[in-house]
Order: structure tokens, then C-alpha cells, then sequence
């Protein structure tokens, strides 16, 4: 059957800012469906609030919009491009809200708009508890057995019915406060009391409990005529009770009988089809009793997912391209198999390989937060590794993690860090081999699936004999079988890794390359997708006529490198493809588009490290690579690979290093101001311990930035404003700190605006892409600042003076592609921050605010393009009408005892954009972007630092104006009384009750600004802020931004906002 | 452990680790399912073959007698990546190697694969020996050996007396199998079904199955070259017409011979879980296990029978009907087992048109 004849253009609803939970794997799934249905010649519609995203490139569909992810924006778009049908399926839980939104509120229907892929009926059925258990009840499928009691008695006979252990879930509490695991009478006599208690409605959720159990999980595909198919069995190294996306996944499935895997096959066709999903993907996920063998269904998706992304790279089979032409009419038997290229796509892809997946976290990121995984993802990004065996796959994926490149590392062993899940459990389970734990100690403890155990131990125990045997040929060949990457027989050898790369290679052993076909090689396949291998021989690689590129991508997600690398590194792809060069793609990140097999000419699913790149470029022999695209990893890799004979495209190793050395930049820094008066570099200092720390802090003066050397996104960088604080600093940080590697110390330009500059420099030309005005004042993290461009404060002629200053610090450091800098400015003086040789963060945002190709132009600098062929005068970053405004969403809700203070350490996960015909309308849409609840009426409550109330008195006024009630804090309070401005006064914390924090828990609260600087200052406020974030209240901790906010507030209330599509890039 | 070898007639050697089990010769063939490797080791189609596991890892999740698919394990040999070694288990190992079967892992499988998928599946051997020349000599023995036995694999594989199972359905029909090599769950699938189930040797003649009086007749699953099959295709050709008759694998290509089609060997077979198929007796596109190394040529085809079901990788026949001679047959597996079971309709699809 061909596609629908009545579809002809289609809106996808994309999904937002990257959060914990929904990542760049829907810009994956969006980018593939888009790419498929313009090819089908359909209109294909885009709207998504991310700037950071490849779909929301101009030439990836037909028009996009760069809006908020809301019924109001979406009805305008709707309104203006009447199309035929909505995709809801391809933007996550987002998506399928807002698309659930849209039909309950009518704009479906007033628009004659129909959704394809999923029916409000099968959005609520995958939603609605209730409903979907009806639907398992029908098929005859287990869930977890639960009932919700509201007295001790019935909590009694619930108990005796499910049996224990019990998980108890008090309703209405926020993280699940009052909860847990009741595993004897005693216990949950003693729990349930408590949680009866805690919970307002006296509601308790009692759940049979399945921790322990194995989970799986079964990605899906059925179109209209019926037909379904197995894409992908995962299975979850963890057992249930870790979220699986904070689990370690592995597929396919390793442990099910062939019985036991077609029933939960069955199970899921059954319910799919129960469900009413007509076409699509699924993903379902089931649990296992290790005893019994009994399974339970925990959940379903009716949409592309975390796990989908997973398990189109994991397979070769493009789930989010097949969805999105299933939903438009297709058949699974009339869509080809992209990768074989003669089979059709209703076949269930086969693995002669095996996948593992490992998560990233950033605990380190949230002081306070405890790194215990839950049932709360809390994982910021992932890795996978494909490998002939799970242990070579394990093994590269704990390489492409990127902090362990040596291996299952040693670690300072403990029973509880093994008995408990937490994000260093691997690392456990390896020691507990060391120590002389056996398999089934360990699968008692972890009740980890004791096949996956053994793998480990086999590789574990082979340490000893990689620390004690001779390196001989057939030796070393199966020890890089079992995964041992270079730097981990170095480790075990005690030799440095070069000595170990350069025996392999002298006795000839090298990884072959093998394809990920769909097909375990059943059937001839052309697309070039590899990953290596040492099970097999070395091949040649494809030929080609062309000169090789190779691309470094950006690795694993984590705070500091996301999204935006991947869109540097993907539009860096296309741009060197049209410039005649087959272009090569390294990456570990299952989650991007940079890894979808149709973006580049050949693509490696490989880690990012020195031992892996150099083993493709020996190989490729390719005209150069280049590391200036994916952040800081490949960065941190030129210089190795230069080393080893590759030539490195753009900035030269000498123009990253004058970047990126502290001393040298300063240097240049200090000639150009001779030439350029107005620039300064911060006092700084390097300490190698307190004490020395003290005498530089003596001469640059509080407050003062410390931070220690060899960190990305601001790790452990705070604002020291005395020298108590600096004693805490070195008490707390000191374990990173030697004379070594010292403590950076810079002076704190505290209320300096802070700008982000990015620029293209060719050999004779260089184009400015825009420069971006922080909106909190300096001592936020640029990642974590909203930005506004054009700038809204800087005069004209600073801003030309930061373009004249730009260009010359490019020119003298030899930039050759893109340089980043942060400056601050002061009084009219310029600061020079930091300078990043590389393309960065702010890129994306920058390109579509002022329709400048940066990444284009980076690579026509790298290739050498003269001004005459670039024509740089055509570009202007501040010739368009608009003001764009760059959002920034925060996980604090994942990290309950985290601080949501923002400071000099970067604590975002994704950012939004708000583009408008003025700077209010921008920050409106770039508020609403990023989930901060706009509160049309009702009371604000203030609590500002003695510095700020000066500045928040017009605020103040403002708000009284706009008809909010105020309540503060008693020192606010009093000024406020004093500046005739009505206000509530409220109890601090540590006043009695009730105070703030009563009053912000109770909902008696709309909005939050809360200011304050100094430790104590800081704790003290902690619970105002903590609560905000339980309560998703927005709360303002910058005066600026506060400012920002009442701006937006004000053009809220005019409801004056237009939507507009993106144009094409210059 | 010790060094072992797999050695193709055409010359190839491959060196791995030889993990049990006697130096034994076979068709070199590949399965490309991910579990079941039981299953797979005990369908008497697996008869003569050495077979090639491409998922890398095999033993994982051990051993369970109740999955076998017959009293005894067919294969010539296993060769995998790995397969499980544990202290806590190597049954799966073990049980290959006390069986006699020799077990060949540590080597690149997809090698092997690439090599049959583009040379086609010749005869080899996997042998214990020291070193390749060493090998070569007893390979060829081997296979040399091996190729002189019985032709008529069905016969080698299939029941020598008739052997009568009660079915668990009352008032249900009664099914005569010809037995060619029957995986146990067909005759589970049939018992579930039928009131009572007949098991006939290969070579039963038409007489003795009609003298039982069954009210169908299945044609089981087998190994080999079809129309090296002595006596079946006579006995199906002089039963046509007579009751309703369903064939699978070895019985569709036995049935097609009867209907006085060809059959020919395909190059390098379908073995897997994974195989597309068009069904247009159910209406339906699923996906199908499969195991066998012939084909029937469509063209051959009498004017009367029709092509059923269609392998969507390779457009080859799935499956036959012939309706005016009350037969219809597919070519892979709807009992399954390894594999998935959307085609197990095709039973009940039988028993209707038994009752009809």
C-alpha cells in the first residue's frame, strides 16, 4: 500500500531542551524522520524550542520554527501553516504531551489536523496506569501488583495479598519522601505508619516489589497491515531498581531461553495490538524473576525513545525513519533495508557482535547529591561499545566513558558501593574479583545476572597473568580480544602506553574492522557503519576517489559537551562532503545524529581515544582530521595523533596551545594591549597549597575565582570571597590541588557583563559570528548564563572594540577555523577571560540568531579558502531584525540535595532560544522554553543580598504595579517599608514558624527571587531554594536575570507575541 | 583445550580452539539465530551439518533437556565465538562435546559466514590437530568418509516404525505424520490439536497410512537434498487428493516433487529466526523461522498449484497450495522453536481444512 494520498505537509513536534531523560537521541530520531519525509516530497514542518539541534537547521526540513513547545505557540503554527497531519512520536514524552495538549483542547479538530503514529488513545493507554493495566489485564499480562491504602488495617491485608518485600509510595510526597523498600512485617509495620503520615492525602501506595529481578526490554515496530517485528532485545546489567536509562544495557539479550524470549515476544505483540497502536515504534519493558522465571510488564512507549536511538545504532536498523514513513501510509514489507540495500525492513535484524551501553553521570556536578541510582534517571549522557563479545564490548565502552581509558581501574574496594547501585558499581565489581570475591558472593550481594559477572571475572583474573606473562604475539592478540585496551596493559605492565602500542604494532596486531549489517552477514551489505574488532582480520577499507576527512566527535553527553558538539561536528560533515571530501565519523555517543550511519561517508563506532583514533587514521590514511568540532575531547587528542604522523585540519597544535596555555594567552593578551588600550587580563595566581594561596589572594583581593588546573565546564570552581572561604575551598578541593597541578585564582570582576564571542579566522580573512551578551551578571558560567544577541546593555563602541580586540587575538594566535572567547566587561574595559580554539557551546545559537554558517566557514578555513572564495564581508552578525535569546534548563529536581544557586561551575543540561521582534518577546519565549512557569498573578517573594536591594527596587515597584502581592524576607521587608512598598514579612529559616520556606511549600508562593552571595549566606538560603524546585516555582538567583524575568513577565501579560520560521543561513 | 581447526573441501582452513568432542565432517552451514542453540542441535533437519552459530556468544542460559526437538543431537559439529566457560557452567559445552559433537569457538565466525555466503556451503571438517597440514590430511578423511554414507538423509534421520501419540484434543481429527525427520513440537503443535497422532517412517507405504484412516495428513520437516529422498514422494502423490495434507520444510519440498515440481539447491540456504515471508493464505507479512538448504523452483510448478508464500529477502517459494488436491505447504517453520510464532495459525489453518 503506498503512503497516504491525503498527507502532503506534515508538523513534527520536536523535544525541547536537552533535560535528564530526554537528550539529544530526539534529535537523532527527528533529524532521520525529517530527512525521510522530504525525500518522500512531503512539507515537512519542524518546531522545536533547542537551537542546539541539526533538525532545526534550515536545510533539514522545510521550515522551521525555533518556539516554545507549547498549545499557544503550537495553535500559531499550526494556524499559519494548516498542515494535514502531527508527528508526535519523534519527540519523546514532551512531544506526545503536547500533542495529547493540542487534541484535548481542540486545536486538532478547529485545524482538521489528524495525528499520525499515535491516537490520544494510545498516548493515555501508555500513560494512564489504570488504563494500561486493563489492556495487560486482557492479554493475560503480570504488572507488579499494587493497591493504594489509606489505613493501617488495610495496610495490614494489603500486605498479607502482595506479599514481601514491599516498596511503599506515599502520594503527594516530593522525591518519594516517606518511601522505600519494607522487606519484613516488622519493617513495613514501622514504614507504613510513617508514610501514612507523611503523606498529605494519608495515601499510600503499596507495591509488590520486583527489585532483583532482570529487566528487558523490547524495541518494536508494527505497521497498519499488522505485521510486527523485534528490532532490538536489550537486556539491563543492573537489575531492576535502577532507572534504565542509569543502567548498563546490553544487546541483544544474552540470558533468555529461546522459550522465554519468544513468550515476551508474544507478550509485547499482544500488547501492541491491545494498545491500538495501528503504525510505529514501541519500546516495552518487562522484568524477569531469576527463580521463577515469572515476568511482569513495567512499562511501554509508544514512541521512539532513549532505547529506540540505542537500538537503531546498535542494529543498523533506522527505527525513527521507518516510524515516521510507517506514519505516513508505508508498509514494513515496502520500505528497503538502508543498510543491505536489497532486503526489505519487516525482518528482525540479527548481531554477530554484542553492545553494551554505559551511562555518564555527574554527581560531582551537584555537591551534596549522593550518587545512589534510583528509579530516577539521573544519568546525563552515555556511551556504547561494540565489541565481537560483551567483554570486548564492555571493555570499549568503559574506555569511551573517556575518565577510564586503562581499563576496569582499581578502586579503594567496598561492600556497600557494591551491594548498592551507584554510578562507580563496575568498578566495584572488577575490585571484588581482585579482593577474591567469587561470581556467586558478588551476584548475592548485586543480584546482577551471574553470566554477566563471569564475563567480568574472566577479564579480571586475566590481570594477572597480563601483569606477570611475556607479551608474545598470540598473548597480547588475546588479551586485546578480552577488550584490554593499550593503556590498560600499560597500567598492569607498569610501561607507558606509547611502549605498548609500539610492540602490537611491531608484531603485526591490529584491529580489523567489521560492519554492523543488520544481518550477521547473511546478506551483502554496501553501507560503510564499523566498529573494531580484534576477533577479526584486518580489511581493507572502502575505496574511494576522494581525500579522506576524518571528524572526532564529542563522545559521551556531559555537562559542559553536549548537543551542540554533535551539531558542529554533523553540519562539518555535510560542509566537507560538498566540498568533494568523503568524510569519516568517529564517535561513541549512541544517542547522536553524528552516529546515524546516513550522515557521514563512513562512520566508526569507536572511543574516543588516542588507542582507537590512531588505529582508523593508520588505517584511512586520510588528508587530515579534525578536532576543532567536538569540544574538548578531540582537542585533548591533536596532539597525539599529530604525533603519530596525522595532520591535523585548522588551528595548528601551536595556536591551540597558545589558547589554551594560561601563561601564553595572558602574554599575548598583555602585547595587545600596548596596541589596544582597552583590554585587560583578571590578576590571577597559580597556588600549589593554602598557604601560598593566601599571599595571592592578599595581592589580587576578594572575591576571587579559584578553581583547579585541568577542568572542563568549571568543575570545582567557585567565588572565594574571604579567607575563611579560601581555607574551606582548599579543605574541600585540595585533593586536586599540588604543585603540579595548582589552584587557578582569578580576580572576580563581580557586576562585569560577561560576552561570549565566536569567530571564523581563514588565512586572510575572519568573520565574527556574533557576540553574545550574558544576561546574569559575571561569576555565572557562561553555559549556565542566559544570552542575549544582539547585545542589549554594551555600547555600539564596545562592541567594536570586542570585534577589533577579537580579531587581533586570532590573528596573533594563528587561528586557523573557529576560536570562542569569554570577555568581561567593566567600565568600559575589556577583560579577556579564556579562549577556547575550538568551536563551542554557543555556536548553534549563534548561527541561527544571526543566520551566519559558522561551521561552513570553519571548514572552508581548514581547508584553506582564501577571502576571495568566502567573501567574508557578506556576513553580519548584527544586521538582522530580530533579538535572540538563548534559555538554559537546570536538572536540580534530579538532585534533591543539590543547591540550585548558579555560580562559576556549569550545572545546566540543555538550553532553549526565544527568538522576537524586540529583547522582551525573545526572553518571554526563551522563559517559556525552558519550563520557567510564568505566574500571571500572585505573590512574589523576595529575599536579596544588601547589595542587590538598591538595584530591585524598581523591580519591586514593578511588580506591585502589575498587581502581584509581595512577601520578604525581614531585611528586604524593612527597606522595602522604608521605600513605601507594601510587603508581606516573612520568618527566615532559622526565625521560627511558620517562615519562607512554610510559605513556599504551602503554595502560597508564585515566584521566588532570592539573592545572596558569601558560604554562609548561601546555606543559610538553601531550603528557600530547595523548595522552589520541589514545588517548580520559579526562583531567580541573579539580580540581572530577576530583571530579565519582569520583562518577559511584562510582555506575558500583553499576549503580543508572533511566531516566526527560521531563515535560511546567509 | 587445544588448537582445533575448521577445514572446507575447497581449501580454507580456519584455526581456532578445539573444546571437545570428536574431529567429525558435515555440510559447513551458518544459523544466524540468536537463542536456541538447543533447539537448533537437536532438529534432525541439522542432520550431516556442521553449523555455524553467527551470534557470537553461545551457553549462556545453559541447558534444559524439555527444549530438545528429538532424542538425540543431529549436528556434525558447532562452531561459535565463544561459548560458555565457566566454573559455575560449561553444561552446554559439555553436553556438545559427551555427545561426540565437536565444538569449535575462538575464531571470527564472520569469516567463515562471508566465505559460505559468497562461495556457497561446501562439505568440511572440524578436526583436533596440532597443526594446519596436520588438519588438511584428516579433514579430507573425514569428509571423504562422511560423503560415502547414506544419500537419503531423510531415511538416515526418520523413525524406522510407526509410532502412535494421543492428542489432547477429543473429538478432534486424527493426523498421520510422515515422519522425515520431525521436530518434536510439530507433534506437539498436531496432539494440541487432534484427537490422535500417527507417526509413519519415511518410507511407509501409501497402503499403510491409508489403512490407519487418519483424517489428514502432515508431511514433516527433514534434512538433505529432497529428490535424494527414496519412496515419499510416490506415497505423497498416491495419498493426493485423497485427505487433507500439510507439509513443512522437507515435507513442502517432498510435496512439491509429488506435485511433480523441481526442487534446487539454494546457495547458501535460509537458517535463522529472522526470515520475512508473505502469507497469503493468513494475509499476513511475519517474520518465520527457517531452516533448509533447497528450494522449489516456482516455474515448475503445475498449473493447478500456486505460490502461497513468498520470501521477501530473496523472493523465493515460502509455500504451496494445490487446492484441488486438498494440500498446501510452507517451506519454513511455523512450529518453531528456535523463532517466533506468528505462522503457528497455520495449524489451525490445517485443522480447518481438515473439518471443512
Amino acid at each position: 500500500m503506498p503512503r497516504l494520498s491525503d498527507v502532503k505537509k506534515v508538523l513534527i513536534l520536536g523535544s525541547g531542551p536537552i533535560v535528564i531523560g530526554q537528550a539529544c537521541e530526539f534529535d537523532y530520531s527527528g533529524t532521520q524522520a525529517c530527512k525521510a519525509l522530504m525525500r518522500e516530497g512531503l512539507e515537512v514542518i519542524l518546531v522545536n524550542s533547542n537551537p542546539a539541534t541539526i533538525m532545526t537547521d534550515p536545510e533539514i526540513s522545510t521550515r522551521v520554527y525555533i518556539e516554545p513547545l507549547t498549545v499557544p505557540f503550537v495553535e500559531k503554527i499550526i494556524e499559519r501553516e494548516r498542515p494535514d497531519a502531527v508527528i508526535p512520536t519523534l519527540g519523546g514524552q514532551t512531544a506526545l504531551n503536547l500533542a495529547l495538549q493540542l487534541a484535548d483542547q481542540g486545536v486538532l479538530k478547529k485545524y482538521g489536523v489528524r495525528l499520525l503514529g499515535a491516537d490520544p488513545e494510545v498516548i493515555r493507554a501508555a500513560e494512564d496506569r489504570e488504563i494500561f493495566r486493563k489492556i495487560l489485564d486482557k492479554v493475560g499480562a503480570r504488572y507488579p501488583k499494587s493497591e493504594m491504602v489509606r489505613t493501617y488495617q488495610q495496610a495490614m491485608e494489603v500486605a498479607d495479598k502482595l506479599g514481601y518485600p514491599l516498596i511503599l509510595r506515599p502520594n503527594y510526597t516530593l522525591g518519594g519522601g516517606g518511601g522505600g523498600v519494607a522487606y519484613t512485617p516488622d519493617e513495613y509495620e514501622r514504614m507504613i505508619t510513617k508514610a501514612l503520615k507523611e503523606s498529605p492525602t494519608s495515601e499510600v501506595q503499596v507495591e509488590e516489589s520486583i527489585l532483583g529481578w532482570k529487566e528487558f526490554e523490547l524495541e518494536v515496530m508494527r505497521d497498519k497491515s499488522g505485521t510486527f517485528v523485534i528490532i532490538c532485545s536489550i537486556e539491563n546489567f543492573d537489575p531492576c531498581g535502577v532507572h534504565t536509562g542509569d543502567s548498563i544495557t546490553v544487546a541483544p539479550q544474552q540470558t533468555l531461553t529461546d522459550r522465554e524470549y519468544q513468550a515476551m515476544r508474544d507478550e509485547a505483540r499482544k500488547i501492541i495490538e491491545e494498545v491500538g497502536l495501528a503504525t510505529g515504534g514501541a519500546n516495552i519493558q518487562f522484568a524477569v524473576n531469576p527463580q521463577t522465571g515469572e515476568r511482569v510488564v513495567i512499562e511501554m512507549n509508544p514512541r521512539v525513545s532513549r532505547s529506540s536511538a540505542l537500538a537503531s545504532k546498535a542494529t543498523g536498523f533506522p527505527i525513527a525513519k521507518i516510524a515516521a514513513l510507517l506514519a505516513v501510509g508505508y508498509q514494513l514489507e515496502e520500505i528497503r533495508n538502508d543498510i543491505t540495500k536489497t532486503t526489505p525492513s519487516c525482518y528482525e535484524p540479527a548481531l554477530d557482535y554484542v553492545v553494551t551501553k554505559i551511562p555518564r553521570f555527574a554527581f560531582e556536578k551537584f555537591p551534596g547529591s549522593q550518587d545512589v541510582l534510583t528509579t530516577q534517571m539521573k544519568s546525563v549522557g552515555e556511551v556504547m561499545g561494540i565489541g565481537r563479545t560483551f567483554k570486548e564490548s564492555l571493555m570499549k565502552a568503559v574506555s569511551s566513558l573517556e575518565n577510564r581509558v586503562d581499563g576496569l581501574q582499581t578502586v579503594t574496594f567496598s561492600e556497600k558501593m557494591l551491594a548498592h547501585p551507584n554510578s562507580q558499581r563496575l568498578f566495584h565489581i572488577a575490585q571484588a574479583f581482585r579482593d577474591g570475591w567469587t561470581v556467586q558472593q558478588v551476584a548475592e550481594v548485586t543480584h546482577i545476572t551471574p553470566w554477566f559477572l563471569e564475563q567480568m571475572e574472566q577479564v579480571v583474573r586475566h590481570e594477572q597473568d597480563v601483569a606477570e606473562a611475556e607479551l608474545t604475539a598470540e598473548f597480547l592478540l588475546k588479551t586485546k580480544r578480552l577488550g584490554f585496551s593499550d593503556a590498560a596493559i600499560a597500567r598492569l605492565k607498569a610501561v607507558p602506553t606509547q611502549n605498548i602500542r609500539k610492540l602490537r604494532h611491531e608484531l603485526g596486531i591490529r584491529p580489523g574492522f567489521s560492519q554492523v549489517d543488520t544481518c550477521a552477514g547473511e546478506f551483502r551489505s554496501e553501507t560503510p557503519y564499523y566498529y573494531s574488532t580484534y576477533w577479526s582480520k584486518v580489511t581493507a577499507p572502502v575505496a574511494t576517489t576522494k581525500p579522506r576527512v576524518v571528524i572526532l566527535g564529542s563522545g559521551p553527553n556531559r555537562i559542559g559537551q553536549g548537543i551542540e558538539f554533535d551539531y558542529s561536528c554533523v553540519r562539518g560533515v555535510k560542509r566537507f562532503q560538498q566540498e568533494g571530501r568523503h568524510v569519516v565519523m568517529v564517535n561513541s555517543n549512541p544517542e547522536t545524529v553524528s552516529t546515524d550511519y546516513d550522515t557521514s561517508d563512513e562512520l566508526y563506532f569507536e572511543p574516543l581515544t588516542e588507542e582507537s583514533v590512531i588505529e582508523i587514521l593508520d588505517r584511512l590514511k586520510p588528508e587530515g582530521f579534525v578536532a576543532q568540532l567536538g569540544g574538548q575531547t578531540p582537542i585533548n587528542l591533536a596532539k597525539r595523533l599529530v604525533e603519530a604522523g596525522h595532520k591535523l585540519l585548522g588551528s595548528s597544535l601551536e595556536a591551540i596551545d597558545l589558547a589554551e596555555d594560561r601563561g601564553r594567552f595572558a602574554k599575548i593578551c598583555l602585547e595587545l594591549g600596548v596596541k589596544l588600550p582597552a583590554i585587560r587580563i583578571p590578576s590571577s595566581g597559580m597556588a600549589g597549597d593554602l598557604e601560598e594561596s593566601r599571599e595571592i589572594a592578599r595581592r589580587i583581593g576578594y572575591p576571587i575565582i579559584c578553581r583547579p588546573s585541568y577542568v572542563l565546564g568549571g568543575r570545582r570552581m567557585e567565588v572565594v570571597e574571604n579567607e575563611d572561604e579560601l581555607d574551606s575551598y582548599f579543605g574541600r578541593h585540595g585533593d586536586y590541588i599540588s604543585p603540579e597541578e595548582p589552584c587557578l585564582m582569578d580576580q572576580f570582576l563581580e557586576g562585569a557583563l560577561e560576552v561570549d564571542v565566536d569567530l571564523v579566522r581563514g588565512s586572510d580573512w575572519t568573520v565574527i559570528g556574533g557576540i553574545v551578551e550574558h544576561i546574569e551578571a559575571a561569576g555565572v558560567h557562561s553555559g549556565d548564563s542566559m544570552g542575549v544577541l544582539p547585545p542589549q546593555r554594551l555600547k555600539s563602541s564596545t562592541c567594536e572594540m570586542i570585534e577589533e580586540i577579537s580579531r587581533q587575538l586570532a590573528e596573533r594566535i594563528g587561528t586557523i577555523g573557529h576560536l570562542n572567547l569569554q570577555l568581561a566587561v567593566k567600565d568600559d574595559q575589556v577583560f579577556i577571560l579564556e579562549a577556547n580554539p575550538r568551536s563551542s557551546r554557543s555556536v548553534p545559537f549563534v548561527s541561527k540568531a544571526t543566520r551566519i554558517p559558522m561551521i561552513d566557514l570553519g571548514v572552508l578555513a581548514s581547508l584553506g579558502k582564501r577571502a576571495m572564495e568566502v567573501q567574508p564581508t557578506k556576513y553580519q552578525w548584527d544586521s538582522g531584525p530580530h533579538v535572540s535569546v538563548k534559555g538554559v534548563v537546570f536538572p536540580f529536581k534530579k538532585f534533591p540535595e543539590s543547591d540550585s544557586i548558579l555560580g562559576p561551575e556549569m550545572k545546566s543540561t540543555g538550553e532553549s532560544m526565544g527568538r522576537g521582534g524586540d529583547y522582551a518577546e525573545a526572553l518571554l519565549k526563551a522563559s517559556i522554553a525552558s519550563h520557567i512557569n510564568i505566574p500571571p498573578t500572585g505573590e512574589v517573594f523576595l529575599s536579596l543580598r544588601d547589595q542587590d536591594k538598591e538595584l530591585m527596587l524598581g523591580l519591586a515597584r514593578s511588580l506591585v504595579g502589575m498587581g502581584y502581592r509581595l512577601s520578604a524576607t525581614s531585611g528586604t521587608a524593612k527597606f522595602l517599608f522604608n521605600e513605601g512598598i507594601d510587603c508581606v514579612p516573612v520568618k527566615k529559616v532559622h526565625e521560627g514558624r511558620p517562615n519562607c520556606v512554610d510559605r513556599i511549600r504551602s503554595g502560597q508562593v508564585a515566584l521566588v527571587v532570592n539573592t545572596t552571595s558569601g558560604r554562609r549566606a548561601v546555606e543559610a538560603s538553601f531550603d528557600i531554594r530547595r523548595s522552589c524546585i520541589d514545588f517548580s516555582i520559579p526562583c531567580i538567583t541573579e539580580s540581572h536575570a530577576a530583571e530579565a524575568l519582569l520583562t518577559a513577565l511584562k510582555k506575558h501579560r500583553s499576549r503580543e507575541f508572533t511566531v516566526l520560521a527560521q531563515d535560511k543561513m546567509i | 583445550m587445544s588448537r582445533g581447526f575448521l577445514i572446507l573441501e575447497t581449501g580454507e582452513a580456519y584455526q581456532g580452539e578445539f573444546r571437545g568432542g570428536d574431529s567429525n565432517a558435515g555440510e559447513v552451514v551458518f544459523n544466524t539465530s540468536h537463542s536456541g542453540y538447543e533447539e537448533i542441535a537437536t532438529d534432525p533437519s541439522y542432520y550431516g551439518q556442521i553449523m555455524v552459530m553467527t551470534a557470537p556468544m553461545q551457553g549462556n542460559y545453559a541447558v534444559d533437556r524439555a527444549v530438545w526437538e528429538s532424542r538425540k543431537m543431529w549436528i556434525e559439529g558447532f562452531i561459535s565465538v565463544e561459548i560458555q566457560q565457566s566454573e559455575r557452567d560449561s553444561s552446554w559445552r559439555r553436553q556438545l562435546a559427551e555427545n561426540g559433537i565437536p565444538v569449535l569457538s575462538d575464531l571470527d565466525t564472520r569469516e567463515i559466514v562471508l566465505r559460505l555466503r559468497e562461495g556457497g556451503t561446501p562439505w568440511g571438517a572440524i578436526v583436533k590437530a596440532e597443526n594446519e597440514e596436520q588438519a588438511r590430511k584428516l579433514a579430507m578423511e573425514l569428509i571423504t568418509k562422511k560423503k560415502q554414507g547414506e544419500a537419503d538423509w531423510v531415511h538416515a534421520v526418520s523413525r524406522k516404525s510407526m509410532e502412535v501419540r494421543p492428542g489432547q484434543k477429543s473429538g478432534g481429527p486424527r493426523i498421520a505424520m510422515m515422519d522425515f525427520g520431525a521436530k518434536e513440537n510439530i507433534v506437539r503443535e498436531l496432539c494440541s490439536r487432534a484427537s490422535e497422532v500417527a507417526i509413519f517412517p519415511s518410507r511407509a507405504t501409501a497402503d499403510e497410512i491409508r489403512a490407519w484412516n487418519p483424517d489428514g495428513i502432515m508431511l514433516s520437516n527433514g534434512p538433505g537434498d529432497p529428490s535424494a529422498v527414496v519412496g515419499a514422494p510416490e506415497t505423497v502423490r498416491s495419498l493426493l487428493g485423497w485427505k487433507p495434507v500439510f507439509g513443512i520444510c522437507m515435507g513442502h519440498q517432498i510435496l512439491s516433487l509429488a506435485l511433480g515440481a523441481k526442487t534446487y539447491k539454494l546457495p547458501f540456504g535460509h537458517r535463522g529466526s529472522n526470515h520475512p515471508v508473505r502469507d497469503e493464505l493468513l494475509n499476513m507479512v511475519y517474520v518465520t523461522s527457517q531452516n533448509h538448504g533447497y528450494a522449489v523452483d516456482a516455474n515448475s510448478l503445475p498449473a493447478d498449484a500456486r505460490v502461497t508464500h513468498v520470501n521477501l529477502n530473496d523472493g523465493s517459494v515460502e509455500g504451496v497450495e494445490c487446492p484441488s488436491k486438498l494440500c498446501f505447504s510452507v517451506q519454513y517453520h511455523p512450529e518453531s522453536h528456535p523463532g517466533p510464532h506468528e505462522a503457528v495459525r497455520l495449524f489451525d489453518y490445517f485443522v480447518e481444512r481438515i473439518q471443512r
